[in-house]
């Protein structure tokens, strides 16, 4: 691997996964600096070992794996990859349908990607095919539901509305 | 049981007195920190503060060697069975301060999926300090408040365990 970093600008990293990925690379956006790629689930291992084993990119350290639930648009798995190498950062986004959100795991692949994913897993439902340890992680056993999807009801607000104002609303409160 | 039990000496005023008086002012304590609340306590044990002048000695080697339990921080419904097994773990006659809104009610979390409102449906609770977190200070009344209740207390209406359930399963 290279020791001197050469950090890949969001165009390079585009022009580069589009290169070998074609159509799987679905989505490609620069945010703040970083590459941000929405792969298709079925080639997303594919592209993650690629970032990590081609000297270019050299993604070396997988920094997180989290969820969005964007309700009846589906859920989303987001990846974040960091070259410790290079110094730059790589995300790599899946969506997945909302019916059965199926990803495959990336823990043989990254090591570190496992307890990120049984979090995921057990916060948004997300059911990562071919994890070595499927059960959760933070939560206690007999929890049910997934806490962190938008539609997961809180009984104490089902008990008691929230007090205050959305925020953004504070100038609609004088009713 | 014990002598204490058995003998209606614990009831002659100047005995109660005397024993009470021995219990308020050598409070054994746990800090059972769970978060930013524990370090309000840490701040109440050192020099500024200090309750070991007010008799609340925070170097007990376990919580069999330990009176008073303070619950500082967030309690969730995942750790909860460890605090109902150190309050367990504890000798009678034992005291619990719950310190800083979390554990008396909840606080920021109060609708949250995963912290318990109130470690009062866990272990029963003398004092509680409002607050989030609360000041030292708060703490240091706290104890003065909990030192006034031992001192009224009888000690074998304490000894005998009744007192032992959380207040919801009494």
């Amino acid at each position: 691997m290279a020791s001197t970093p050469r950090p890949l600008a969001s165009a390079d990293v585009e022009a580069r996964l589009r290169a070998r990925f074609g159509d799987d690379v679905v989505d490609f956006q620069d945010q703040f600096g970083h590459a941000v790629a929405t792969v298709t689930p079925e080639r997303y291992r594919e592209v993650a070992t690629f970032l990590r084993d081609e000297p270019e990119f050299a993604c070396d350290y997988c920094d997180f794996v989290g969820g969005v639930d964007f309700e009846d648009e589906g859920l989303e798995v987001v990846t974040h990859l960091f070259s410790t190498t290079h110094h730059h950062n790589v995300r790599l986004k899946v969506h997945l349908p909302r019916e059965r959100p199926a990803c495959p795991t990336l823990s043989d692949v990254f090591a570190g990607a496992d307890w990120h994913e049984r979090e995921t897993a057990e916060m948004f439902g997300v059911e990562f095919e071919g994890h070595p340890q499927p059960v959760k992680l933070l939560l206690s056993e007999p929890f049910e539901g997934h806490p962190l999807r938008k539609d997961f009801p809180l009984m104490s607000r089902e008990a008691k509305p929230w007090p205050g104002a959305a925020e953004g609303e504070e100038g609609e409160e004088e009713e | 049981m014990g002598l204490i039990e058995k003998t209606p000496l614990p009831s002659i005023q100047p005995v109660k007195f005397l024993l009470n008086w021995g219990r308020r002012y050598s409070l054994w304590v746990i800090n059972f920190g769970l978060a930013c609340c524990a370090i309000e306590f840490i701040a109440v044990s050192t020099s500024k503060h200090d309750f070991i002048r007010l008799g609340v000695i925070p170097a007990a080697h376990g919580p069999r060697q330990a009176d008073l339990l303070v619950v500082a921080g967030t309690l969730t419904d995942k750790m909860a069975p460890a605090l109902k097994r150190v309050y367990d773990q504890m000798p009678d006659p034992k005291y619990v301060i719950s310190f800083g809104s979390c554990s008396n009610c909840g606080g920021p979390y109060w609708d949250s999926y995963s912290v318990t409102k109130g470690v009062d449906q866990i272990v029963p609770v003398d004092v509680y300090v409002p607050g989030c977190p609360p000041r030292p200070e708060a703490l240091l009344h706290g104890v003065v408040r909990l030192q006034e209740k031992i001192a009224q207390e009888d000690i074998r209406e304490k000894w005998s365990g009744k007192h032992t359930a959380p207040a919801g399963l009494r």
